[in-house]
C-alpha cells in the first residue's frame, strides 16, 4: 500500500532531515507511528499525503506515484483516497457539524454535495454517536466529540488510507479508545490501511504493527 | 465554485456583526457621496423649475433672495411690503398681467397666501375637492397642507397671531376650508390659499363689527362727532366671516395703500418682460427681479458647498475603503490555520483565494443592494426635505 525509497527531505533553514532508505506497509495493516515529539513524525504524514514533496526518493500510495503527480493530481488524490485526522481536530467553526463532515465535497474538484453524500454524513454521525449534534457547531461540543466530527469527515469519501496524526492527544482517556476504535473498525470493514502517529503506548496493542520513526529514520544529528 | 459561495455566505453568517458593521461602513461609503449627489440634483431641478414657471417678480429692494424665497416658496422672512397700488400701475402699463401676492401669516407654520384668482390659473392648480374662493374670509388648501392640519372641505382654518404677547396685533381669523387643491409635488401643496382681502383683514387692516347705529351697540358709544362715532373695547368685534356679518367688513383708507409682499407679473410677451424690466431697473424703492437668475445664484452656493462634502467624502472612502482592505489583510492571516486545513484536506490555493474574494464579493453586493436601496429613499424622499432646509 505504501511504499517509500530512498526518501530524503529537509526543511529549508534546518539542519532536520528526514532519511528513508526503504520502509513498506502493507495494504489493510494499522500501523501505530511511535516517537519523541519534533522528530519528524508529521513531516512524514505530511509527505505521505503529498502535502510535502521530498527533496528525493519516491512515494507510492496505493499504487500511484504520489512524488510524480502534479498539484492538483496530487490534491486530488489527497481528497479523494485519503482520510485525514488531525490532533486539533481543525474543524471550520463557522460550519455546522454536519457542513464540516460534508467539507471535502464544497473545495475538491469536481465534487459535490449529494443527496446520498447528505445521507452518508448522517450515517457516520450517527456511527460515531453525533447524530444528534448535526446542526450544532464546533465550539458547543465537546474535545471528544470534535475529534469525532473530524473522523466522519476524514471517512467521508471512503479513503483507502487513513492519516491521523495523534488522533487522541486531546482526549480525554474514555473518548481516546473511542476515537481510535471508530478509526479501527473503519479500517477493518472497508480493508484500509491505517497509520496513526501517537505518543500513548496504551493505545499500542489496537494496533498490527508499530514503528518507531528514531530506527525509521536513519538521519541522525552531527 | 458553488461550494465556495456556500462557505463564503456561512462565514458571514457566523461573523455576522463584523459582517454587519464592514457592509455598513461600505454602504455609507457608496450611498453618502451618490446620494448627496442625486439629491442636490433632484432639488435644484425641483427648484429651478418653479423659478423658471415664474418669468419676473416685484417688490421693495432689499434681499432679492429673501423676496424670491418669500413669493416662490412661501419661506423666509417678510420682506419689506410694496403698496397694492404698484399693481394696478403694472396693469395700466399694458405689458404684463400682475398677481399681487401678500404672504405674511401663518395657521400653525403653514403659509398662508393673499392672492387673487389668477393665481390658481398662473400656476395651473385644480381643485380636487370642493370649490373655489367666492367670498371673503373663505380658504382653500394644498394638499399637503390639508394633511398637515387635519382638515376637510367644510372645516376651519385659524391663522396664528403674529405674538401672543401683543395685545393690540393680529389676532386669529376663523376660515372654513372651501376647497382643497390636487396635490402638485411642490411649495403650493404646502400653503393656505385665502383672497387678498382676507389677507388684509387678517392683519387687521380691515375688520366687521357690531353695527354702531343698532341698540345692541348703544352701550358700547363713548361719543358722536357727525359721522364719526367712537366707541370703547365692548363693541364686538367679528373674528370670522359669515353670511350674517360679511356686509360689515370694510376697510379704512385708501386700498391702493395697503400692503403686498411682491407681485407676479406675467408678461404678455417678450418684448413687454423686457420693456418692464427696464423700467423697474432704476427704480430706487422697487426691484423687478428673473427669479431663475436670483435661484442660480442660491444654487451656485450649494453646488459649491456640495463640491466640498463631496470632495471630503471621497477622502472618507478612501480612507474607509483602506480600512477595509486592512481588515480582510488581517482576517485573510488571522485565518492562516483555516487556509493550511483546506490545503491538507486538499483544497486548491485557488479555492481558498476564491473563498476570502467571495467573502468580500458578498459583502460589496449586500453593501451595493443597500447603497442602491437608501438612494432609491432618497431620491423618494430627499429631495423635499433638502429643499426644505436650502429654503
Amino acid at each position: 500500500m505504501i511504499q517509500l525509497e530512498g526518501l530524503e527531505f529537509r526543511y529549508p533553514q534546518s539542519t532536520f532531515t528526514l532519511q528513508i532508505s526503504s520502509a513498506r506497509i502493507a495494504p489493510g495493516e494499522h500501523t501505530a507511528l511511535i516517537g519523541p515529539s519534533g522528530c519528524g513524525k508529521t513531516t512524514l504524514l505530511n509527505l505521505l499525503a503529498g502535502v510535502l514533496l521530498p527533496d528525493r526518493g519516491s512515494i507510492a500510495v496505493a499504487g500511484e506515484m504520489v512524488t510524480a503527480m502534479s498539484d492538483a493530481a496530487r490534491r486530488d488524490f489527497r481528497i479523494r483516497k485519503l482520510g485525514l485526522v488531525f490532533q486539533n481536530f481543525e474543524l471550520l467553526d463557522y460550519l455546522s457539524v454536519c457542513d464540516n463532515i460534508l467539507l471535502p465535497l464544497r473545495i475538491g474538484r469536481d465534487l459535490r454535495v449529494t443527496a446520498d453524500k447528505q445521507q452518508r454524513a448522517a450515517d457516520l454521525a450517527e456511527r460515531v454517536g453525533i447524530a444528534d449534534k448535526l446542526d450544532r457547531y464546533p465550539d458547543q461540543l465537546s474535545q471528544g466529540e470534535r475529534q469525532r466530527v473530524a473522523v466522519s469527515r476524514a471517512l467521508l469519501l471512503e479513503p483507502a488510507l487513513i492519516l491521523a496524526d495523534e488522533p487522541t492527544g486531546n482526549l480525554d482517556p474514555g473518548n481516546k479508545f473511542l476515537v481510535l476504535d471508530l478509526l479501527v473498525d473503519y479500517a477493518r470493514e472497508y480493508a484500509a490501511t491505517l497509520v496513526v502517529v501517537t505518543h500513548d503506548r496504551e493505545l499500542l496493542d489496537r494496533f498490527d504493527r508499530v514503528l518507531d520513526f528514531q530506527q525509521l529514520n536513519q538521519w541522525r544529528p552531527a | 465554485m458553488r461550494g465556495v459561495l456556500y462557505l463564503a455566505w456561512r462565514y458571514i453568517l457566523w461573523h455576522r456583526w463584523k459582517s454587519a458593521i464592514l457592509i455598513a461602513a461600505v454602504t455609507l461609503v457608496v450611498y453618502l457621496p451618490l446620494g448627496l449627489q442625486l439629491v442636490v440634483e433632484r432639488t435644484a431641478t425641483d427648484i429651478t423649475a418653479r423659478a423658471d414657471a415664474t418669468p419676473l417678480l416685484l417688490g421693495r429692494r432689499g434681499s432679492p433672495l429673501e423676496l424670491v424665497l418669500n413669493s416662490l416658496y412661501f419661506s423666509s422672512d417678510y420682506p419689506q411690503p410694496l403698496n397694492y397700488g404698484q399693481q394696478q400701475d403694472l396693469r395700466q402699463s399694458g405689458l404684463v398681467d400682475p398677481i399681487p401676492l401678500y404672504v405674511r401669516f401663518h395657521s400653525q407654520r403653514v403659509p398662508i397666501v393673499g392672492t387673487s384668482l389668477d393665481y390658481f390659473e398662473f400656476r395651473g392648480l385644480e381643485l380636487a375637492q370642493g370649490r373655489q374662493l367666492v367670498s371673503l374670509g373663505e380658504a382653500v388648501l394644498g394638499a399637503r397642507a390639508a394633511e398637515v392640519l387635519g382638515v376637510n372641505v367644510g372645516d376651519t382654518v385659524l391663522s396664528s397671531p403674529e405674538s401672543v404677547f401683543e395685545l393690540a396685533g393680529v389676532y386669529p381669523l376663523k376660515m372654513p376650508v372651501v376647497g382643497i387643491l390636487a396635490p402638485r409635488f411642490d411649495q403650493d401643496d404646502g400653503a393656505i390659499f385665502v383672497d387678498l382681502k382676507t389677507a388684509w383683514i387678517i392683519e387687521g387692516l380691515g375688520h366687521g363689527h357690531q353695527d354702531l347705529t343698532s341698540s345692541q351697540a348703544a352701550g358700547a358709544i363713548l361719543k358722536t362727532e357727525g359721522e364719526r362715532i367712537v366707541a370703547n373695547a365692548s363693541l364686538v368685534q367679528y373674528n370670522e366671516i359669515t353670511p350674517d356679518n360679511i356686509d360689515s367688513f370694510h376697510f379704512h383708507g385708501d386700498l391702493s395703500r395697503l400692503p403686498l409682499t411682491a407681485i407676479l407679473p406675467v408678461p404678455r410677451d417678450n418684448k413687454g418682460r423686457v420693456l418692464i424690466q427696464g423700467r423697474y431697473q432704476s427704480n430706487e424703492t422697487l426691484q423687478m427681479l428673473s427669479p431663475r437668475e436670483v435661484i442660480d445664484q442660491l444654487l451656485e452656493t450649494v453646488f459649491a458647498v456640495q463640491r466640498y462634502v463631496l470632495v471630503a467624502m471621497v477622502m472618507v472612502a478612501v480612507a474607509t475603503g483602506a480600512v477595509i482592505l486592512l481588515v480582510f489583510l488581517l482576517s485573510w492571516r488571522a485565518r492562516r490555520g483555516e487556509q493550511l486545513t483546506l490545503l491538507r484536506l486538499g483544497g486548491s490555493r485557488f479555492v481558498i483565494t476564491s473563498l476570502m474574494l467571495a467573502e468580500a464579493l458578498v459583502v460589496t453586493l449586500l453593501a451595493l443592494f443597500l447603497a442602491a436601496v437608501l438612494t432609491a429613499l432618497t431620491i423618494t424622499f430627499g429631495g423635499p426635505l433638502l429643499q426644505a432646509v436650502v429654503m
